[in-house]
């Protein structure tokens, strides 16, 4: 396991020869041994297709690839860090929630309106996730950032869980989401509860929501 | 799990310790210095006197040492508890016995008049000497390390034990062809991480978990000397400080104010 947490806010990272990670530009915070950091021109793994099309996807974070011998520190803005670890599902995410990654992980983008068509669309402007999504893949670890701390929920398929979009932080596991609205009159007049919107996600997995309601 | 919020009064409060991650209880009795505007309540009795004013002076004499940076500090003197705390930054209190440490002046909260507070020969840190308690703040939770290490400049809260201080510039990711290029053309950007502090020797250093730097106090000015770093600058201008480059008019350029 690459990923160790030091607090709530840190993470330390054991880099060794022939492994690389990803990480957000600028998230180190101190190092120890021979490590190397060269800026990510793609914005991750695969060729230019990969790059381009995270480009198009508004998906491109600035990354750096962190290589060498050594320990690594990662800690950006404050934020609360957690380490999911995934052991061969996939874990949906915002790029920008992305500190680092394990660089065996496949990365992706997923085209929300391919998940739910016309709505899907509607869940990613109101969760503030747009259009498209950043998926990972494989054996690894992942930093994750989150403002507050993240708690973890699990999603069986008799218990679907509802999250508040802005609450929402990731997903993992075969998971399906769909934008649950509860929308009246009241809504419409402006004396609405301000829950109008809920994310239902079913299915088995986990959701992880942050303790808070603000954007990164 | 608490339901309820804690309750405290002058005898559940802990005796200069942490009340939580954010609040630090100081016990006094006698002296402290603290910085202004970083006490939220008290008990007791309690004054505040800006330093430097009359009957302080022995005290500010013994324990304060920089002098143009005294505004910014006042004394606490009396009896009771009084609560410090700082923009809901972690606070942490360390002790230091018969030791050294530097930290960001941002940082520092408070500190016992057992301790002498000096200006640090590195801009923007003060240095600590004694034996005594001390309170600083930190974006995040503090975690110390043993050099060697190369520290983000924005993450670094301090050190102790005098390891040695110094820049690090890591551009190894502009070498070889693809390097070139991106050197050349700037396609690729910057990996934002080409400057560290590095620190070898004997101490620890300490690192705050996040690069969002608090806002940072003057500490004060150096004097205007020849080899006090930040100090030597203002007076003598000119001088041949910046190599000619060809092509420049140098002197001239400078008489005829070019």
């Amino acid at each position: 396991m690459p990923f160790r947490e030091i607090n709530a806010k840190m993470v330390e990272a054991h880099v060794q020869p022939g492994q690389r990670l990803f990480s957000q530009r600028g998230a180190m915070i101190a190092y120890k041994g021979d490590v190397r950091f060269t800026p990510n021109m793609q914005g991750g793994q695969g060729g230019l297709t990969s790059m381009i099309g995270r480009r198009v996807a508004n998906e491109a974070t600035p990354l750096m690839t962190v290589e060498g011998q050594g320990t690594v520190m990662f800690g950006h803005g404050g934020h609360h860090v957690e380490v999911i670890e995934l052991d061969g599902d996939t874990l949906c995410v915002e790029a920008d929630r992305l500190l680092a990654f394990d660089g065996t992980l496949e990365q992706g983008t997923l085209f929300l309106g391919s998940d739910g068509g016309v709505m899907g669309m509607v869940r990613g402007q109101v969760t503030g996730q747009g259009l498209f999504t950043t998926t990972l893949k494989g054996r690894g670890a992942v930093a994750v950032m989150a403002h507050g701390g993240i708690i973890q929920l699990p999603v069986t398929p008799d218990r679907p869980v509802h999250v508040d979009p802005q609450a929402y932080v990731a997903h993992h596991g075969d998971v399906r989401n769909k934008l649950s609205t509860a929308l009246g009159w009241r809504d419409m007049v402006g004396r609405g509860s301000g829950e109008g919107f809920q994310l239902e996600l079913s299915g088995n997995g986990a959701v992880f929501v942050q303790a808070s309601e603000e954007k990164l | 799990m608490s339901t309820a919020p804690r309750v405290l009064d002058v005898t559940t409060l802990p005796s200069t310790d942490n009340v939580d991650p954010y609040t630090f209880c100081v016990e006094l009795n006698g002296q402290w210095f603290l910085q202004k505007g970083k006490m939220i309540a008290y008990y007791g009795q309690i004054d505040f006197s800006g330093v430097g004013h009359g009957h302080l002076d022995g005290l500010v004499a013994g324990s304060f040492h920089s002098p143009l940076h005294a505004a910014d500090w006042v004394v606490a003197q009396g009896s009771g508890k009084m609560l410090l705390a700082d923009r809901a930054f972690d606070v942490n209190s360390y002790d230091l016995e018969d030791g050294n440490l530097t930290v960001r002046s941002g940082n520092l909260l408070a500190f016992e008049p057992s301790l002498s507070l000096k200006q640090s020969i590195v801009p923007g840190f003060l240095t600590l000497i004694g034996t005594g308690k001390f309170v600083a703040a930190s974006n995040g939770a503090v975690h110390f390390v043993e050099p060697p290490v190369r520290v983000d400049p924005q993450a670094l809260v301090g050190w102790a034990d005098c390891p040695s201080p110094c820049h690090h510039y890591d551009h190894g990711y502009l070498k070889g062809v693809l390097g070139g290029i991106r050197a050349l053309t700037g396609i690729g950007g910057a990996s934002g991480e080409e400057h560290q502090f590095e620190f070898v020797g004997a101490g620890t250093v300490l690192i705050q978990s996040s690069e969002t730097l608090m806002a940072e106090q003057a500490t004060g000015a150096v004097p205007h000397e020849a080899g006090v770093p930040g100090g030597g600058q203002g007076g003598q201008r000119g001088g041949q400080q910046t190599p000619q480059l060809p092509g420049q008019l140098g002197g001239l350029q400078r008489r005829f104010g070019l």
